[in-house]
């Protein structure tokens, strides 16, 4: 007992220098948040991504490996709008307190930008729809630089010793993203009113900052997967109305989209869609950087 | 107005400079001409004053004359008792089943009503029906009754109505207690509710030892460790009235149980969970297979499970690969009577063994098969108990199933099933089922 008890003594006065240069735990339900939480935090900081690019995140399972990451999670980043609804309430039912809803340690991305798609009536026959509004917010550059000051913010009430280094991250990051917008808008502003058919309305936000037209998108309804009928239809209304391209993300399936772009010639594109989506989308510059050069790639080859 | 006001001027200076003129120096008139000026000056900035105040009556008027913007009915009428309803939902599940056997007898075991084999034909049974809600910053509550036939009589069942902490109420990170009535922490199925399982029926194990679930009432505790592997452990007190007990005498702690749980990830797209569970109580009478059999006595219950998913895509949505096996141990130590035989009491202490192993695959974002295979280890029959229900005849019961289902959403799916029963000597059941699940209104995030 003897013996045991001064283990424990040891063990603590081991753990007690450990804590008190521990880095801010991060659990990012998607790699995108990560990505941003890097850039913030660099050093100070271990990020998880709860999932990758090859991932619906809307389906995903609560597994028990999530459950060990959110319990000994400092902050919790996630898109919200209802696009973890499926996972994320297990995960907080086991979590730590100071993740918790209205703690500084819990950020729902979508709650700090402008939300698109936000349906003024709800019911299920529309299909999977979000009541909050078009969850994938973060493909609108605009938009991460808001919600890397709220992520600054909260960093800053959780790991107050290094408040400093956050802000001059941020500072750094705000201006370096400043004049990779104005590049990319530049890129991308011969893509303006392009007609385009989606998979999901994923990429509602890229195409909205970009000013591209969305016609179509494969999915009758939001997560009811592509029909026989809803592509016939399809068919009839690029046959009459061409579109551009047909993108979609690197987690959906290529069959429906590749079955169109047969059939109308309207060339398929994969993008990137997160951090990881392709071999070069590393981090989110190269996301925005690929994304763009894809599109210009596919539209001006024409 | 600015007019008048600069004739009356006029004509007062042309008559002030009229009548005085004669009689006055040029230096009275320059001194009469500045207060005329300064008059003129104060009456001007008070007809400016008298304007503008004028003008603002009038702009404020026409303000006041324009439409009112229209209120919404929602803002005029309180109706704030609405946005603290508690979630609810509705679980339509019905069935139809058809089966060549007219018996569904499992040999050697006593068996509750809900683990006997399901009605024939059309049945809309269990539908469920769930409120729940956080009931302030430090508890969750949550209520589901299930509305079903047994008998020819509708019955409602209240499967659960519990309580419990929300993490931050003041128990250390990762503790939470829950208390009521639910379906307790015991192998994998006992916690889930039938609606998301992945075949029509629960397998024997599930049906003999549990009667389909163990949901008494009493209090569970569980803690999360907080180690890089998922771990977490846990125990629970019960009253002692569900099957496998019976009838616990309200006095104390009729029931125990134990359990501790490990998972993680391989690589990218596996995972799994491993989990060791034990479920200790006492009878005093335990009534079944229709009320013919009785047990008074102890039952241990010992059990362990495992569950693997594998998404070879990586997108779970689209392809997925489900194994899961579970393996129960149960010793009784007590004392059975069969009235319909007659047996009288006699002495029993043995135990037998019971598992299952399942297979599903989703080859398509909407279609999932699968298979399994479920068997008893029927324990030695007492020769008291030779010719009753518990005489197994040596026959060891089992059951082959295969699946095969449709998910429009994640709302709604329709499941085909066969099944090949023996589950006595003798005794071939081949069964089709045919099954809807339709989930409306709230539906909470499914566990792993």
């Amino acid at each position: 007992m003897k013996q045991f008890l001064g283990l424990l003594v040891a063990g603590l006065l081991y753990a007690a220098p450990l804590t008190a240069q521990a880095k801010v735990n991060i659990f990012a339900c998607e790699p995108e948040w990560a990505a941003l939480a890097r850039e913030i935090g660099a050093d100070k900081v271990t990020t998880f991504a709860a999932t990758h690019a090859k991932q619906d995140p809307h389906y995903i399972r609560a597994r028990p490996s999530l459950i060990a990451k959110t319990r000994r999670a400092d902050l919790l980043i996630c898109s919200g709008a209802g696009l973890e609804v499926g996972w994320l309430p297990i995960l907080l039912q086991k979590a730590g307190a100071d993740v918790q809803p209205g703690s500084a340690g819990y950020l729902m991305a979508s709650k700090f930008v402008p939300i698109l798609e936000k349906p003024a009536v709800v019911d299920r026959s529309m299909g999977d729809v979000h009541p909050d509004g078009n969850p994938h917010v973060h493909l609108n550059p605009h938009n991460l630089l808001l919600i890397a000051k709220e992520l600054t913010k909260r960093l800053q009430s959780i790991d107050t010793s290094n408040a400093g280094f956050y802000s001059n991250q941020l500072q750094s990051f705000t201006s370096r993203w400043q004049q990779a917008i104005a590049a990319w808008e530049k890129q991308a502003s011969s893509l303006k009113g392009t007609p385009v058919v989606v998979h999901h309305k994923a990429f509602s936000y890229l195409l909205d900052w970009l000013q591209l037209k969305q016609v179509a998108s494969l999915e009758p309804k939001p997560g009811i997967p592509p029909t026989t009928s809803h592509l016939e239809s399809l068919l009839q209304q690029l046959k009459a109305k061409p579109a551009d391209v047909i993108i979609r993300s690197p987690y959906e399936p290529d069959d429906a989209g590749e079955w169109l772009s047969e059939k109308t010639g309207t060339p398929a594109l994969v993008l990137p869609y997160t951090i990881g989506g392709d071999a070069e989308s590393n981090d989110l510059f190269a996301l925005f950087d690929r994304s763009i050069k894809l599109l210009k790639e596919v539209l001006h080859d024409q | 107005m600015l007019t008048t006001k600069l004739a009356a001027s006029a004509a007062l200076i042309t008559l002030l400079s009229g009548t005085s003129a004669l009689a006055a120096s040029d230096k009275d008139i320059e001194a009469l001409r500045a207060e005329i000026q300064n008059m003129k000056k104060a009456y001007e900035g008070r007809i400016d004053e008298l304007e503008s105040k004028l003008n603002k009556v009038e702009k404020s008027q026409t303000k006041a004359l324009a439409p009112a913007p229209a209120t919404p009915a929602t803002a005029r009428r309180d109706v704030k008792d609405n946005s603290f309803n508690p979630s609810i939902g509705v679980i339509l599940n019905g069935q139809y089943s058809q089966f060549s056997a007219d018996e569904g007898e499992i040999a050697g075991f006593a068996v509750g009503h809900e683990g006997e084999r399901p009605r024939e034909g059309f049945a809309a049974d269990h539908t469920e029906l769930n409120f729940s809600a956080n009931v302030d910053d430090k508890f969750f509550g949550s209520t589901t009754a299930a509305i079903a036939q047994h008998e020819g009589e509708t019955e409602i069942e209240l499967e659960e109505a519990y309580i419990q902490t929300l993490p931050g109420s003041g128990l250390p990170d990762g503790m939470s207690v829950k208390a009521g009535r639910a379906f307790w922490t015991m192998g994998y199925l006992n916690e889930h509710h039938s609606h998301t399982d992945d075949f029509a029926d629960r397998p024997l194990p599930y049906r003999v030892y549990l009667n389909q679930a163990f949901n008494d009432d009493g209090a569970e505790v569980s803690y999360v460790l907080p180690t890089e592997l998922y771990s977490e452990i846990g125990a629970g007190v019960f009253r002692g009235d569900d099957f496998p007990f019976g009838e616990g005498d309200g006095s104390g702690v009729g029931a125990w149980s134990a359990f501790a749980r490990v998972g993680g990830d391989i690589g990218n797209n596996q995972s799994w969970r491993l989990g060791a569970y034990a479920l200790s109580g006492e009878a005093n009478s335990r009534v079944s297979n229709e009320d013919v059999v009785s047990f008074i006595g102890d039952t241990d219950i010992y059990a362990a499970d495992v569950r693997y998913t594998w998404a070879p895509t990586g997108n779970a949505r689209a392809q997925e690969v489900i194994l899961q096996a579970e393996y129960f141990w149960r010793d009784e130590d007590g004392v059975y009577e069969d009235t319909d035989a007659a047996t009288g009491a006699v002495n029993f202490d043995d135990s037998s063994t019971g598992w299952y192993a399942q297979a599903v695959y989703k080859f398509d974002p909407q279609w999932r098969v699968g298979v399994r295979y479920s068997q008893l280890n029927a324990p030695d029959v007492p020769a008291g108990l030779v010719g009753s229900a518990l005489d197994s005849g040596g026959h060891d019961p089992k059951a082959y199933s295969a699946m095969l289902d449709w998910t429009n959403s994640e709302f709604s799916r329709v499941r085909l099933q066969y099944n090949r029963e023996q589950l006595a000597g003798g005794q071939d059941d081949d069964q089709f089922m045919l099954q809807y699940i339709m989930s409306l209104g709230a539906h909470g995030a499914h566990k792993y």
